[in-house]
């Protein structure tokens, strides 16, 4: 059947998007290099979302993730200035690299095994949700974690702001 | 293989990829690039579980729009602290953060 194989084509197209961003934000000596190769990836994600029929979570991440947070990423890298000139300049040991290989193993072994082989059986195409749905479902069976999150946005910003304060020398 | 299992590896190799480089970054800033990742496997995981099986999809939606909520808080915070901690120690290498070294 010519669409199935076309369907998968389009997702392991958007995998192999995602996982050279992923290695291209591990791996890259350049921070800010790093950083494209995260956006890589986010953008990734989000085709995938789509794939799964959840075009508003899609646009969601693109917003949110792409758009916010990758910035607020970008700040820190200017603003501590480290790019290549700076302390991420040489690499890291082959000791390290070793020990951090080995723990990325450690729970891709186990939890590799158990996806592949405890899967409940998919569905092959997933139905879409209209977004009237979601709304009225986040406000009236999960108001109390809509309501925590707004919560804890207000506290992020907050403290963040007065982190960010310079106290002055008391002399 | 059914279309679930591989969505789901995509999102264990995002989370291997993230804890990589948590541990391999010699910056707090790679680190966080690290953080994001291991979030983003997450939710696609999330998503993943409640669209491409019976459970309503709503949960699922709601849940990996709860994660992004999140991942834009910690951003915001991790933003402020690498500031800081900038200020006080001069670089963001995560080896000379220690003020009292035995």
């Amino acid at each position: 059947m010519p669409s199935q194989s076309l369907a998968y084509a389009v997702l392991f197209g958007h995998v192999a998007f995602i996982v050279v961003g992923a290695l291209m934000t591990v791996l890259s000596q350049n921070l800010v290099r790093a950083l494209v190769g995260l956006i890589m990836t986010l953008f990734g994600v989000a085709g995938l979302f789509f794939l799964m029929s959840a075009p508003f979570i899609g646009l969601m991440q693109i917003l949110i993730y792409v758009g916010a947070v990758s910035i607020l990423i970008f700040f820190a890298i200017m603003l501590t200035q480290s790019w290549s000139s700076g302390d991420e300049a040489q690499g890291p040991s082959r000791k390290r690299a070793v020990l951090a290989s080995l723990t990325a193993l450690a729970p891709a072994l186990f939890l590799g095994l158990t996806v592949i082989f405890k899967s409940p059986p998919s569905l092959l195409v997933a139905e879409e949700t209209e977004v009237s749905a979601l709304g009225r479902f986040l406000l009236e069976p999960y108001i109390l974690p809509f309501e925590l999150i707004s919560l804890l946005l207000t506290v992020a910003m907050a403290g963040a702001v007065i982190l960010g304060f310079e106290r002055r020398k008391q002399r | 293989m059914s279309p679930m299992i591989i969505y789901h590896l995509v999102a264990l190799f995002l989370l291997c990829t993230g804890l990589f480089g948590v541990i391999y970054r010699r910056t707090l800033v790679g680190m966080i690039l690290g953080i994001e990742l291991m979030l983003n496997g997450a939710g696609l995981s999330i998503m993943a579980s409640a669209q491409l099986t019976p459970t309503p999809n709503e949960i699922g939606q709601v849940g990996t729009l709860l994660v992004m909520g999140i991942a834009a808080a910690e951003a915001t915070l991790l933003l402020a602290i690498v500031l800081v901690v900038t200020r006080r120690f001069k670089g963001v290498e995560a080896a000379r953060l220690a003020t009292m070294r035995g």
